[in-house]
């Protein structure tokens, strides 16, 4: 009977383990055979995890008033309800009427979770178009905490490139500016600390290297030079040399210089 | 009795030079006074809410510049003392012209002040509320007294001292030497992340400051020494390349 029938009206049964052997073998081989009811069993399953974790669930006092209106409704509507199950044995009756109740909690319960799991997706849309915003907004003070009077404020500005994990042009490009340009040198001590950790990045590199031809403070200079020692920049060497001919060098710079310039290979 | 007249008199022509030795300047509109001098300077607070210069060697008045007016490289004398005071925007520019004379300004405790010395000079600074930006670009020392911060602070060869009445937690506190000692005090209770660093000095101090531990193992040998004291707070940032920094508990 079971062969040409699909199962459907089975699942809730044999999912639970209610059903006897040979049903359950017939539902087996049904499944095999026919991927109509293997996706409704995994719909089923689905609906049943959701009941599982859905432990309490309250709902809101709109979504009851709802329900029992909606409950007042479905009775006037009585008539046209179609059942579940159209043709089924006497047997089967009673078995029947507990399956459309619980078909119906499941409908209730599973429209809940659809409810909330879409409201879920949505929330986390929200939450990374929040999250957009406030990458936006911390850039947005960032670059206004740079541009302030203030070099204290100035170095709170260039400490916040911690809060991104891939600073765009805009903040690169404000760092470098506060590293080459900055009058107070606090500043420019932070910027080349805080761009040293994107050195990789062809543009800071040059940054640097344009830094260690114009950079006077010696305590920024010993900075820039390990780091582009570190990466063996070729390029350098050039400005490195020219700081070793200039007297106003200070001697721990030339020292450093002359240490690390021969492993540049 | 002649003496004593002729006391007086010369005690008012003291006091008058003495007045003429002193150069008001109002600062209403001003969020900044630069200071800028090739040496020393002394900057206290005071209760008036406006800008009081006193010029060294008061009293004494050298014939040979009578009629004449300093000129200097950065600006012409307008204060009849040697400085060159100037608006600009809302910062007040200060020039000390006179190469080798100190001077004390005075100024309200809550003036945002920047304070540099190139040259020779010393900066002493006292019992400020305010944001202090301090820099002794050559041979000058720092010593910065009584203070809240924020502070951004450096030198080239001179020591910098910093002691704190309280630590402001409004923006980030850094103060750096190339071959100069830091001498730092802050309150024992102070809350702060602290950023200690330097390339060939040593660092002493008597917190306890609680580094962040991987795996349960705290580093100990890294010569950047990164942590909180009090639970964590305002950034705080000592670094020198050759000198000592000592941080104590005031």
């Amino acid at each position: 009977m079971m062969k040409k029938n699909h199962i459907t009206e089975l699942i809730p049964e044999y999912l639970d383990g209610l059903l006897s052997e040979s049903k359950k073998e017939e539902v087996r081989l049904h499944l095999k055979e026919c991927e109509l009811c293997l996706k409704e069993l995994e719909e089923y399953k689905t609906i049943f995890n959701a009941f599982e974790e859905e432990k309490e669930v309250i709902p809101s006092e709109r979504i009851r008033t709802n329900f029992f209106e909606q409950i007042e409704i479905e009775k006037q509507k009585k008539s046209k309800v179609v059942p579940l199950i159209t043709s089924t044995s006497k047997k089967e009756k009673t078995f029947s009427y507990l399956l459309k109740v619980a078909a119906s909690i499941l409908l209730l319960v599973g429209g809940y979770s659809l409810g909330n799991y879409q409201q879920e997706q949505k929330g986390n849309y929200k939450i990374a178009q929040l999250q957009e915003k406030t990458q936006k907004i911390k850039q947005t003070a960032m670059l206004s905490l740079i541009g302030n009077k203030s070099a204290s404020k100035r170095i709170q500005g260039v400490n916040y490139i911690d809060e991104f994990s891939n600073p765009d042009e805009a903040i690169v490009a404000a760092l470098v500016d506060r590293m080459l340009y900055d009058e107070n040198t606090n500043v420019r001590l932070t910027a080349v600390e805080a761009l040293s950790n994107f050195i990789t990045s062809e543009e800071v590199k040059n940054a640097f290297i344009k830094a260690l031809k114009i950079e006077k403070a010696p305590a920024i200079q010993i900075i820039i030079i390990q780091v582009l020692v570190k990466i063996q920049e070729k390029k350098a060497i050039i400005p490195m040399k020219k700081l070793l001919e200039q007297n106003e060098t200070q001697p721990f710079i030339k020292e450093q210089i002359k240490s690390s310039i021969i492993n540049i290979v | 009795m002649k003496k004593i007249i002729l006391f007086i008199v010369f005690a008012t022509i003291v006091k008058l030079t003495a007045i003429a030795q002193d150069y008001h300047q109002s600062l209403e509109g001003i969020e900044w006074v630069k200071i800028e001098s090739k040496s020393s300077i002394i900057v206290k607070a005071y209760d008036k809410n406006e800008l009081l210069i006193k010029a060294g060697n008061r009293g004494k008045i050298n014939e040979k510049t009578k009629g004449l007016r300093l000129v200097g490289e950065d600006g012409t004398d307008n204060t009849n003392i040697g400085f060159y005071v100037i608006k600009e925007g809302n910062n007040l520019i200060v020039r000390n012209l006179k190469k080798n004379e100190h001077a004390i300004i005075y100024l309200p405790a809550s003036q945002n002040i920047s304070v540099k010395t190139t040259w020779h000079g010393d900066i002493n600074i006292f019992n400020f509320t305010s944001e202090i930006e301090a820099a002794a670009e050559l041979n000058g020392s720092v010593a910065i007294k009584d203070v809240t911060g924020p502070i951004t602070a450096n030198s080239l060869n001179g020591e910098v001292q910093v002691s704190f009445s309280k630590v402001s937690q409004k923006s980030p506190i850094t103060i750096y030497s190339t071959n100069g000692e830091l001498e730092i005090s802050l309150p024992k209770n102070t809350p702060a992340d602290l950023s200690l660093y330097s390339t060939n000095g040593d660092i002493y101090t008597n917190f306890d400051i609680s580094t962040p531990s991987k795996k349960g193992m705290k580093s100990v040998s890294s010569k950047k020494i990164k942590g909180t004291i009090n639970k964590g707070g305002v950034n705080i940032k000592l670094n020198t390349t050759n000198g000592n920094i000592y941080l104590r508990k005031r």
